[in-house]
């Protein structure tokens, strides 16, 4: 009966990696034909010397590093503060940060060009609004990250013991909380990046340089680089999903309290 | 003057009472205990004290200089936690610096002020250790150095010994009155354990229901309990419903038995019905002839608790117990004798309603 059991277990787990590694392996092959006959990373050589690809992916970074640094500043004291100080909130602000994953990205990016692209708001052409809206987008990743990072450690009593010993409020956030969050934070700065560098549709209809769109349009024109993108872009989430498993590795979350 | 008061503290969550009609004085250097039954309010009066909490009413003062609407951070009130609250990302000796760092004192003075704490409370070692790695007796003295490093005009601890094993308790106790009274440091200590308030305290004030019961030393709250509450929480105590017979000779009636009081009776009636209690170690067997006090009783069972012994007895409807201390010749009765118990007129108590 249990042999029976891990027997399935393996089938279940081989048709699993074949349904999403078949697909991943023929694509990587598939950008090493770029040179007729032989495999190469001709169509890699290619991205990378291209002035358009350096030149839309550093926008891209740059976006993904505002977003994470807006989404730092507005939802860790938000988180902080809902946690500390109206606790019965934390429900209606988890359902409101999970809207971004009902609202289809394109309601979102029509909604915020209607609203914005006529006075008193005519900001539809600054990159402002472009942070703005990934840093929605990223807030179901961010919020909740630093939500169950907060959910780690003793808030209240730490803040408590903060305020006993004469800190304020900037003190308790940077000395205090945010060192024993910092791989919440890491977290959902990665997951964050990993968003925003792969997100079209905010890019494209606010018609800001990205990634995403640079890889659309090269679809339409070339064949094996898109290829090749699409690997660099999976190799990149991964990347960030390794750092963040890497660095929450051994440190853990702190606690309060501790062993007798 | 009085170093801290508090004064017609009232404090009410959402229409529920939590503190009410709370006066209290306390010197400076005294070391006060606040005991009661989770839910009495002995924890949201201290958070008063420390700013967490922000009285309904009242008003409260150290040093006549009124804090009551303070910030936590603007009182100079050090507070020790149950949970530790030791900042997990500081080592010990940046937590104890911390409330310097904060102050911006100097680096040399916190270094300083930092070693002579480690050095009171014993772990000069540890400094570079993080909370983490030490135990819980050790954390909870490196709060408590933390808590004393900004020398507060009030040092507060929140039950902050429940968390640790009994045997540690007892020595960290005993550790922080140590460390108090050669500091001379005004310390209110919230407790629910009464061998506990009982054998730390200068005064304790003993709370039920958001109010004061009674405050009084320890010898006083535990040999002259002045209401039921006081006499069923602070220690062991036999209780009994009572019945005046002659107010002038202090006279009374449990049962059909006639005791003798030495005192309380002041403004009773004859046939007012009271409250009596006996501790168990107030009562003897009959050694010699006695005119007052005797109580036929028989005996239901015996428990052996270390350095007592404990006896229950019946007389007539009640049950009480009695304390002997236990030595290796004692002669003791056997469950189901009779005989008769006694005890002195000083060991009744008539308690308020």
């Amino acid at each position: 009966m249990r042999r029976g059991n891990k027997v399935w277990s393996w089938i279940v787990m081989i048709i699993g990696i074949l349904y999403f590694f078949l697909p991943l392996v023929a694509t990587f092959v598939f950008s090493l034909k770029a040179r007729l006959g032989v495999l190469s990373f001709q169509a890699y050589v290619n991205i990378f010397t291209d002035p358009a690809f350096v030149y839309n992916f550093s926008f891209s970074v740059l976006w993904a590093v505002l977003t994470i640094v807006v989404g730092i500043l507005l939802f860790v004291p938000t988180a902080f503060l809902i946690r500390l100080r109206v606790p019965k909130l934390r429900s209606a602000v988890e359902f409101i940060t999970l809207l971004p994953f009902v609202i289809p990205a394109i309601v979102f990016v029509f909604g915020l060009v209607r609203t914005f692209s006529h006075p008193p708001l005519l900001i539809v052409n600054s990159p402002a609004l472009l942070i703005a809206a990934y840093t929605v987008l990223s807030m179901p990743y961010m919020y909740r990250a630093i939500d169950t990072g907060l959910r780690a450690i003793d808030v209240r009593t730490l803040t408590e013991a903060g305020q006993s010993l004469g800190a304020g409020w900037g003190s308790i956030l940077f000395d205090i909380i945010l060192p024993n969050i910092r791989v919440a934070i890491l977290s959902g700065a990665f997951l964050s990046f990993a968003i925003v560098i792969g997100e079209y549709i905010l890019a494209q209809y606010l018609a800001k340089p990205a990634f995403a769109p640079y890889m659309a349009y090269m679809i339409q024109q070339k064949a094996y680089e898109p290829a090749a993108m699409a690997i660099i872009s999976f190799a990149l989430t991964w990347a960030a999903m390794g750092i963040i498993s890497l660095v929450g590795r051994g440190t853990g979350q702190a606690q309060v309290g501790g062993g007798h | 003057m009085a170093h801290l008061t508090l004064s017609n503290i009232c404090k009410q969550f959402a229409g529920t009472v939590a503190v009410q009609d709370f006066n209290l004085e306390v010197e400076k250097g005294e070391f006060v205990s606040f005991l009661g039954p989770s839910g009495c309010g002995k924890t949201t009066t201290l958070r008063m004290i420390a700013g967490f909490e922000v009285p309904t009413t009242g008003k409260v003062t150290i040093d006549d200089v009124d804090i009551t609407d303070k910030a936590p951070n603007q009182r100079n009130v050090g507070m020790v936690f149950q949970a530790y609250a030791l900042f997990p990302n500081m080592t010990v000796a940046q937590n104890i610096g911390y409330g310097l760092r904060i102050r911006r004192e100097s680096k040399s003075e916190i270094n300083r002020r930092v070693e002579e704490m480690l050095a009171l409370i014993h772990l000069e070692q540890k400094g570079k250790s993080f909370p983490h790695q030490l135990s819980g007796g050790q954390q909870q003295r490196v709060a408590l150095a933390r808590a004393l490093a900004i020398h507060p005009q009030v040092l507060l601890l929140d039950e902050p010994l429940s968390a640790l094993d009994a045997k540690i308790r007892v020595s960290l106790r005993a550790e922080i009155r140590a460390i108090q009274r050669k500091l001379g440091i005004t310390a209110i200590y919230v407790t629910h354990d009464q061998e506990e308030a009982l054998s730390i305290s200068d005064r304790i004030v003993v709370m039920y229901e958001g109010k004061i019961e009674q405050v009084g030393s320890p010898f006083e709250i535990y040999n002259f309990p002045q209401t039921a509450f006081v006499a069923s929480f602070v220690g062991t105590l036999n209780t009994a419903a009572g019945e005046v017979v002659d107010p002038a000779n202090h006279l009374l009636q449990i049962d059909g038995v006639q005791l003798q009081a030495a005192v309380g009776l002041d403004g009773k009636q004859k046939g007012d019905k009271v409250s009596i209690a006996i501790r168990p170690e107030r009562f003897n067997f009959i050694a010699q002839e006695r005119k007052a006090n005797i109580l036929d009783c028989q005996i239901e069972n015996i428990t052996f608790l270390g350095s007592v012994v404990r006896i229950q007895v019946s007389v007539g409807s009640n049950r009480f117990y009695m304390d002997t201390f236990n030595n290796p010749f004692l002669e003791l009765p056997r469950i189901g004798d009779k005989g008769q118990i006694t005890c002195s007129r000083e060991a009744v108590l008539v308690l308020k309603a």
